[in-house]
């Protein structure tokens, strides 16, 4: 009975299409829209971001996600995450499901370091009282003891990428998830010592129980900790299937 | 089961709103040399003008007119505050909306929670106001009855502005001008008279019912006329259901269009 639980998927996506439409710019004034309205060549143009995706993942399997800038990663994580809605087809998620992305999640650079601690730590779902205790660790890990106190707009983007991170995975760790989303956590400025520190952290979630996806420019290391590689380009699955193998093929095409 | 779920909801989005509020008043006072005193210096300034300016164009004398006009004047001055940040609030925290999930709703409500803040540094000047003057300082406990529903109303154009601001970026401008006009609308530093052109215009004006509300609270201690509770209550509960349903329709497509 156990084991059969543990083989239900945690993700499952079924279908997925997702459209932007694009057709005027978002600077483009009231009276622009008029105008190009009246005189016939309204532009109305369409982006389907995302064509037909469906895979799932298991409980505890980490799936990796392979293109080129532009071919959709990043959509399809935020569709699985909630933030877009899909167009069309369904996505299923079991458990509690975090995403987390290596750009700045809006740290506010007018309040000092322990100011954004304490937002951030609210903002993914931690209470005062959780985040005072991991309050130490998170200082520790980013290696900015001395910066406590110091406004986030002083710092140096190596800083910010630390902060962030820190920030980030000490939440993700106390609120315990299910499955995790990742999206290009690796490259987000740190030097290669905080680097190898971050690889150590993730490590435990990769290893872990934690179904995890993971969207990487980093072919190395989405070959060592993924079970199974998704291989998108223009919003369509290109290759689904063992990372070796499609990791390799992936690079021949570059 | 759906209720726990609404109350689980309702709980969460209070609670990242508040701590919300709470880091966005400290920003917004961040750097500024006089800070707090603001919220105190900001209706003070405005009060002396108004009261000089009146003292040489008029010499009629309206009974207790400070605290007349500072409770318009404090009034309106939280719901500009509120609705005129609410127009541009997601645009100002898109980087928020696109990468977590996080309930929108929040945004909105730390926002009018952080202009209750404010208000309340307002309302001691009133105090203080009601003691210097001498009047009874009854009339502003009852004055939270009044600002319940005000909060509700101000909630519910809130909600409607920050849908609009998303796909309209003019709006904040638009706003701007229309809560203007509004102020000169609102018997604020005057008085109106009853069957004049300018009090039927003001029928329609929900900041007329609230402002005199709380007008026969705190200055006479004593309850509104019916038809202006009537406003009160109808105008709260039709801004607040309107807006949440605007929003409830909307919310999904917040981060996209963004």
């Amino acid at each position: 009975m156990k084991i059969m639980e543990d083989k239900k998927p945690s993700i499952v996506v079924k279908n997925i299409s997702k459209k932007f439409s694009i057709g005027f710019k978002r600077n483009d004034s009231f009276l622009a829209k008029i105008l190009c309205f009246s005189f016939g060549d309204e532009i109305k143009k369409e982006l389907w971001a995302l064509k037909n995706v469906s895979f799932d993942v298991n409980a505890g399997e980490n799936l990796g996600i392979i293109g080129r800038n532009g071919s959709g990663k990043s959509t399809l994580l935020r569709v699985i995450a909630g933030v877009f809605p899909a167009n069309e087809g369904e996505v299923e998620t079991n458990g509690k499901l975090i995403y987390l992305t290596g750009f700045g999640q809006g740290l506010k650079p007018k309040l000092t370091m322990r100011e954004n601690i304490y937002l951030i730590g609210s903002i993914m779902g931690l209470s005062q009282k959780d985040i005072k205790k991991r309050f130490n660790e998170i200082i520790e890990f980013s290696g900015l003891k001395n910066f406590l106190d110091v406004k986030v707009y002083k710092f140096s983007s190596g800083m910010i990428a630390r902060l962030n991170f820190s920030i980030g995975i000490h939440c993700l760790k106390h609120s315990n998830p299910d499955i995790l989303l990742f999206d290009e956590v690796f490259h987000s400025g740190g030097d290669i010592y905080f680097k190898k520190k971050i690889i150590e952290k993730m490590e435990e979630f990769l290893k872990g129980g934690t179904t995890v996806i993971l969207v990487s420019h980093d072919l190395e290391t989405i070959k060592k900790y993924c079970d199974k590689v998704l291989w998108l380009e223009r919003g369509e699955v290109i290759k689904y299937g063992e990372p070796n193998e499609i990791v390799e093929a992936y690079e021949i095409s570059v | 089961m759906r209720f726990v779920d609404y109350y689980h909801r309702l709980k969460s989005v209070l609670g990242l709103s508040f701590s919300l509020a709470k880091a966005n008043f400290k920003l917004r006072n961040e750097g500024s040399y006089l800070g707090v005193l603001w919220y105190l210096l900001e209706p003070l300034l405005m009060f002396l003008i108004i009261i000089l300016v009146r003292a040489n164009i008029t010499t009629e004398s309206i009974e207790n007119y400070p605290i007349y006009l500072l409770t318009g004047l404090i009034m309106f001055n939280f719901f500009r505050g509120a609705t005129v940040l609410s127009a541009s609030i997601m645009r100002n925290n898109s980087e928020f909306v696109k990468s977590m999930n996080i309930p929108k709703e929040s945004l909105v409500v730390s926002n009018v929670l952080q202009s209750i803040f404010s208000h309340i540094f307002e309302i001691m000047v009133l105090f203080i106001f009601l003691v210097f003057f001498g009047n009874s300082i009854k009339g502003l406990f009852l004055y939270p009855i009044i600002f319940v529903f005000f909060v509700f109303f101000v909630l519910g154009i809130s909600f409607i502005l920050s849908i609009i601001g998303v796909y309209i970026n003019d709006i904040s401008n638009v706003w701007n001008i229309i809560t203007r006009l509004l102020w000169f609308a609102t018997p604020i530093f005057y008085v109106l008279t009853t069957k004049t052109k300018i009090f039927f215009i003001n029928l329609f004006n929900p900041m007329f019912y609230f402002i005199t509300g709380a007008r026969d609270f705190i200055i006479s201690a004593s309850f509104p006329e019916n038809f202006v509770i009537f406003g009160i209550l109808g105008f709260s509960f039709f801004s607040f259901v309107l807006g949440f349903l605007i929003f409830e329709k909307y919310k999904n497509k917040i981060a996209e269009e963004l």
